[in-house]
């Protein structure tokens, strides 16, 4: 369990500015082998998509060729076309592949053939082209939205010792930047590089049948691509994972700011959280400067290395065109359609196709390393991502966990002792046993370990040593989620969501008929503040003029809780912020209801106190008395007995009374 | 007040006209930034020019051994010596010389006329995003472009990010100064997460909004006019490919226009969505303890997972509009590029133009028509950024306390704070408050009481003006707190809330906001009078532990001790505690109201309680009843009331202890 606790702060540190590289290239591949089961619900349409593109780019790549062909070859110069070519733009082979060349009014036939068909082309195209990018979104989004429910599934399956360390904007910017580059992974890791690869080997092939030697010159970059690919991947690394760590940060310091917004104003604070916002806005500019700049500057000197071999080759080929030399793969061209016989030479067609194919192989390579760097930040963002999929949650259910079908003897905590750090014991083997149908009051100073009693109750933490029973059984054998669905609590700070009154009471049991919500309300004592808001139930909590008091908003974390009508119910301080006259009446309705229920009030309050039929006070940990408070007030020098006497203002021992209020 | 922080989805031509407009304001402070970028433009147009001469030369003259002189149409003057020169070289040692040309272009703009779409190659696009608002704007926020590559394109670019994220800086830090001087109640609806995206990603529309404006119609405009020019000299003043190029002004502006209302439609409800989503997992995050505690985790998840599918359904259907927008003026663009085909085509045909000259003629077509699309489009590319503009200047606009303070400074109380027949209303109307008088002096320790929601804290928070009174007046010494400036009051007030709130920083940190100059020995001093030092000496770190998120690790009324500490540090005129001893135990609460009985002798304390050990010791006691005070005096003054309403509350909480009257029950 403090292992847990150490990792969680470390991982906390991360969002702090912990950590830099941690990424080598076997990692990156098995971050994409781990992106896979995301792709189980697109599997489908992706492949569907996959083969469209394939389709498409297939359809294209003949037509691509000989357009180009056809345009500088037959129209501009008035050399013959191939049948293939002709009959591609809609004309008779007979009449255009004659060995003599074109004549004008021909060529002009041709130029209108050639790009009305082009344009027939393209127009139709359109709506494909929409439809398949709109699908590509709808897929690459869909993936994103597996991962954020995934990140946010393992958020809340994280105990709070996890929360109590982790900054919620953090939790924001793992969710939102560095989920979505998930998206990029397919494309990026897979598809992208699929298709450039195959294009380039493609090209390559292609540039081998102008000349070998072209196509020689073209794998020449590579080396120097390497190496640069090489040398700049850790840096570019470092770079984005700091510029992602200082977002991160950024956006924790507004949240947090935000959130304590009235303290800061009240305070006159609001310079220095200005200027603690600033500075780190900078920092993260900054950090997002420097990762772009290594970015961009390996993308300038890659681009050195591709534009210098296009340079190169393409003077080469003007040399060869001057001298009109025949082409290596000559009789392949003839034979395949792409040269009317005895024209397969480097004549001003294939100079411009080899100039556009010998283009395409430099930019395919220029691009694949554009690939390399983006993988580096896809990388870093998946990395956040699976680290924070990585912690392992210290609360799981055990193997073998059965839900919890009733709750009919009662509640024991045997032995148990609880710690946040491992220096100090939060909670110092306490024992009790509480029958059912038992109010047990909790008291003793602040920070004495009372809430964190009840929190082990819902197994929000879960206990060093000892173990707490339902009838019997170690809470650890049942489901998580059966355990707090028979556990309810009103929280000391009472936490309302942005919905209407109802909803919030109807949190925990999202489909409680109106019926119940309002005799939930009613034992609360809530009706009548509820009656008077503009809406009633339906008002919406945070709109215009129906800011609750504190007072208000316990009574209804309070209903909230009896809504749940749960065998165990726990109230941390319901009391604290309500006034007498109201206190008493929740407490004598709770009393009412709590029949064949255990509750446990966590107070300060005799008045509440005298509800209760056991009393443990708890001191440093320590479960110091226990009893039947009647009992425990008689006791001379007893912890409880001070605490009523101070309460009361009586020095003196006071008379107990339980007399007006009439136990259920 | 943005209490809803909801502005109008819709949003006419009209205003999104204004709104863009008022952007432009925003660029005074970077005047000279924009100076700079604007001459880096203007200085790449000119190799812009020369990049498509050498592919002609290549081929006219290498290729198909046209010697120079006999081409169909001159050089541009500028070039004349350079083609002086080359007419008395072999082809080959012309060739040389192209390539090695080429090649200084290459190392200093990054491109070199064969492979136009390598042009940009040094600008930012690459950096992998989303498919959602946020990961674009982000994005956005650090963007750079410059239209040429190279060292020259990578000078622009860098100058290009660091402005871009200059101005983002700035608007940011702005827009987060004016949401922390909005009133204090704007965000207690909990709309962090909608004031998080706001600043984190709505703000960078200010700056793609100034590019644009600032940008595009200086440079569209002249990049247009020069490659007229340089057409001009050889190919005649009157050429088509102009008009065809100059005819895509039109293209992008017209078919798109009654598409706009779309653009600013989607992109807004993209916009709105995304920050639904951050404010669901900002709730949900923040209030995990209640999340977990309650059961509610199934809840919170398919709450999410509907915002979400939603942010990204909307930003899925922006850009399907964006598509079809584009695909419309791109089917007439298509047309226009048809047409200088077949004009080329004719020309070469007919032996106007030689071969070589198509590979002049398309780039400049394509540079004037990319130019005038820049300028057709102006104002579709703007609606998205519209939006975004919306969302910053609501919460610009949203009235700040400090809109019309004075900025007289209050001398610190030295006698009286009064309250003078005060009343205070909601905007519904519902009054909370009515007629409060009081007056308490320095040195005393006024306690309010009385039932919840009867207007304790309300009366309370009038005091430093969190809210300002409806009617009536709040007066210290004498002088009006509405005529003087926030900080000259707030500064002499110490509010301790109700619900803590406690920062993710050390506990000495934490004492400390209020007082940044505070010794280590008054803190400790503060921490000691508020019964805060024994935990906080027994925490692992003493007082420089962190305390972690929203101080989770202390218990509320640990953290309850520190806000107190907090505001003992100041060490104030006027201290007011809203409910400060709720969480304590007696022991604590007691050594509590004696350090502040000990605090009053030098200062006014004003108390709101329910809790009779902490109201008993004031020196007069308000109760407080539906908005009234309904009675007012010391305990044994109050108590010896026969059926007064302070008695019979009083007597509820200690009943049956020392209460002849039997309360009235429920």
């Amino acid at each position: 369990m403090q292992d847990n606790t150490a990792r969680y702060q470390e991982f906390a540190q991360l969002g702090r500015g912990g950590q830099a590289d941690s990424l080598s290239f076997r990692l990156i591949l098995r971050l994409l082998w781990r992106c896979l089961p995301l792709l189980r619900t697109v599997r489908g349409p992706l492949a569907g998509l996959v083969a469209c593109g394939a389709i498409l780019i297939a359809l294209f790549a003949v037509p691509v060729i000989n357009v180009v062909n056809i345009f500088w070859n037959g129209v501009l110069e008035g050399g013959p076309l191939s049948d293939l070519q002709a009959t591609m733009i809609g004309l008779d082979p007979d009449r255009f592949s004659s060995a003599t060349g074109l004549s004008v009014a021909a060529r002009k036939e041709v130029l209108r053939h050639l790009v009305w068909s082009v344009a027939g082309l393209l127009v139709a195209l359109t709506p494909i082209f929409i439809g398949l990018v709109y699908w590509r979104i709808w897929i690459l989004q869909r993936v994103n939205q597996n991962l954020r429910i995934l990140m946010i599934e393992k958020l809340q399956a994280l105990s709070l010792r996890f929360h109590d360390e982790q900054r919620v904007g953090d939790s924001i910017y793992r969710l939102f930047q560095d989920s979505a580059m998930v998206t990029q992974l397919i494309n990026v890791l897979f598809l992208s590089p699929l298709e450039t690869i195959s294009r380039f080997l493609f090209t390559l092939g292609l540039v081998f049948l102008w000349d070998p030697r072209l196509a020689l010159l073209l794998m020449l970059a590579w080396p120097p691509l390497f190496y640069l690919g090489h040398r700049f991947a850790r840096p570019m690394r470092v770079g984005f994972r700091h510029a992602r760590e200082a977002n991160s940060r950024l956006t924790s310091i507004i949240q947090e700011t935000l959130a304590g917004l009235k303290t800061i104003k009240a305070y006159g604070a609001e310079g220095s959280e200005k200027k603690r916002f600033s500075d780190a806005s900078l920092e993260a500019f900054t950090a997002a400067y420097a990762a772009r700049n290594r970015f961009v500057g390996f993308k300038v000197l890659t681009f050195w290395c591709v534009g210098l071999t296009l340079v190169i080759g393409v003077g080469f080929a003007t040399g060869l065109s001057a001298s009109e030399a025949p082409l290596y793969g000559e009789q392949f061209m003839i034979s395949m359609g792409f040269a009317a016989a005895n024209s397969g030479v480097w004549n001003l067609g294939f100079y411009n196709n080899f100039k556009d194919r010998f283009g395409d192989g430099t930019h395919t390579e220029h691009h694949l390393l554009d690939l390399w760097g983006t993988v580096q930040d896809v990388a870093t963002g998946l990395d956040r991502t699976f680290e924070l999929l990585d912690l392992e949650s210290d609360i799981e259910d055990a193997a073998g966990a059965i839900p919890i079908t009733s709750l009919s003897h009662g509640v024991r905590y045997r032995n148990v002792s609880f710690s946040y750090e491992s220096k100090q014991k939060t909670l110092d083997e306490i024992d009790f046993d509480v029958p059912i149908g038992s109010i047990v009051a909790i008291v003793g100073p602040t920070g004495s370990g009372k809430t964190t009693l009840m929190s082990l109750l819902l197994r929000l933490y879960d206990p060093d040593q000892g173990s707490i029973e339902f009838d019997g059984r170690d809470i650890r054998e049942f489901t998580r989620t059966s355990l707090r669905e028979n556990v309810s609590i009103a929280l000391q700070e009472n936490i309302l969501f942005g919905d209407t009154v109802a909803e919030n009471i109807r949190y925990a049991v999202p489909h409680a008929s109106d019926e119940r919500v309002r005799e939930a309300a009613e034992i609360a004592c809530a009706l009548d503040f509820v009656a008077e808001l503009p809406k009633g139930f339906e008002t919406q909590l945070g709109e215009r003029g129906t800011k609750l008091s504190t007072g208000q908003r316990q009574r209804i974390s309070i209903a909230r809780a009896i809504l749940k009508d749960t065998p165990i119910l726990i109230l941390d301080e319901p009391t604290a912020s309500l006034d007498a006259e109201t206190e008493h009446r929740v407490l004598q309705n709770l009393a009412r209801w709590a029949d064949r229920r255990i509750v446990f009030l966590i107070t300060h309050r005799l008045s509440t106190i005298r509800h209760a039929d056991r009393v443990a006070v708890i001191r440093n940990g320590r479960l110091i008395e226990w009893g039947d408070p009647q009992q425990l007030i008689e006791k001379d020098d007893g912890a409880y007995r001070r605490l009523a006497n101070i309460e009361a203002g009586k020095p003196l021992r006071t008379e107990p009374a339980n007399s007006q209020t009439g136990e259920p | 007040m943005p209490n809803s922080f909801q502005e109008d989805e819709k949003q006419s031509a009209r205003d999104a006209a204004r709104t863009i407009g008022r952007a432009l304001r925003y660029i005074g402070p970077f005047r000279r930034d924009f100076g700079i970028k604007l001459t880096l433009l203007l200085l790449s147009f000119i190799p812009m020019m020369l990049l498509p001469w050498p592919t002609k030369i290549l081929v006219d003259h290498v290729i198909r051994g046209i010697p120079f002189g006999e081409e169909p149409r001159p050089y541009p003057f500028f070039l004349e010596p350079l083609i002086q020169a080359a007419s008395e070289l072999s082809p080959t040692a012309v060739l040389v010389w192209t390539i090695a040309a080429q090649f200084c272009l290459l190392v200093g703009i990054g491109a070199f006329g064969v492979a136009s779409r390598e042009r940009n190659s040094a600008n930012g696009d690459g950096i992998p995003q989303g498919w959602d608002t946020a990961t674009r704007t982000e994005n956005e926020a650090n963007s750079g472009f410059s239209l040429v590559g190279g060292l020259f394109g990578l000078l622009d670019y860098r100058f290009t990010m660091r402005l871009t994220q200059k101005l983002n800086h700035h608007y940011r830090t702005h827009l987060f100064g004016r949401i922390s001087s909005l009133p204090m109640t704007s965000l207690d609806d909990g709309r962090i997460g909608d004031a998080v995206f706001r600043v984190m990603y709505d703000t960078t529309s200010i700056t793609q909004a100034c590019y644009a404006l600032v940008l595009t119609p200086l440079t569209s405009p002249l990049y247009i006019l020069l490659s007229i020019w340089v057409l001009g000299l050889v190919y005649g003043w009157v050429s088509p490919i102009v008009f065809a190029g100059l005819a895509f002004l039109l293209v992008a502006f017209i078919p798109t226009l009654p598409l706009a209302g779309f653009q600013r439609l989607y992109a807004s409800r993209s916009r709105q969505a995304g920050a639904k989503t951050t404010s669901t997992i900002e709730e949900s995050m923040s209030n995990v303890l209640a999340v977990q505690s309650l059961g509610g985790e199934a809840r919170e998840l398919d709450r999410f997972d509907t915002d979400s599918a939603n942010s990204f359904r909307q930003y899925r259907l922006k850009v399907l509009v964006d598509l079809i927008t584009y695909s419309i003026a791109a089917v007439f663009g298509g047309g226009l590029v048809i047409y200088v085909f077949f004009h080329v085509g004719d020309g070469i045909v007919d032996g106007l133009y030689s071969p070589g000259d198509f590979a002049v003629l398309l780039p400049f077509f394509v540079g004037i028509a990319s130019a005038s699309i820049d300028l057709g489009a102006l104002w579709i590319r703007l609606q998205g950024d519209s939006t975004g503009l919306n969302r910053v200047f609501f919460l610009m606009d949203a009235a700040s306390e400090r809109d019309s303070e004075s900025d007289r400074a209050l001398g610190p109380l030295q006698e009286k704070l009064e309250l003078q027949a005060v009343s205070f209303a909601y905007e519904t109307g519902r009054p909370t408050l009515e007629g409060i008088n009081l007056t308490a002096r320095s040195g005393q320790v006024i306690a309010l009481a009385g039932p919840a929601g009867a207007g304790k804290t309300t009366i309370a928070q009038l005091i430093p003006r969190f809210i300002n009174p409806s009617h009536g007046r709040v007066l210290i010494d004498g002088q009006n707190i509405a005529d003087y400036s926030l900080d000259s009051l707030r500064s002499q007030i110490s509010f301790v809330f109700q619900e803590t709130s406690l920062f993710d920083a050390t506990v000495e940190d934490n004492i400390r906001l209020g007082h940044p100059e505070a010794t280590e020995s008054e803190i400790c001093e503060a921490a000691r009078l508020a019964g805060a030092s024994d935990f906080i000496e027994s925490l692992p770190d003493g007082y420089q532990t962190r305390l972690g998120r929203g101080g989770g690790k202390l218990s509320v009324g640990q953290r309850q001790r520190i806000a107190i500490a907090r505001a003992l540090v100041r060490n104030t005129p006027i201290l007011i505690l809203d409910e400060p001893t709720s969480a304590l135990d007696p022991e604590t609460e007691q050594r509590l109201v004696s350090a502040l009985r000990e605090a009053s002798r030098t200062r006014l304390v004003i108390v709101i309680a329910h809790r009779l050990s902490t109201i008993r010791e004031a020196d007069e006691i308000l109760f407080v009843e539906e908005g009234r005070i309904v009675e007012r005096g010391n305990h044994p003054h109050l108590m010896n009331r026969p059926n007064g309403r302070y008695r019979q509350y009083v007597n509820m909480q200690t009943l049956g202890t020392d209460s002849p009257t039997s309360p009235t029950t429920p």
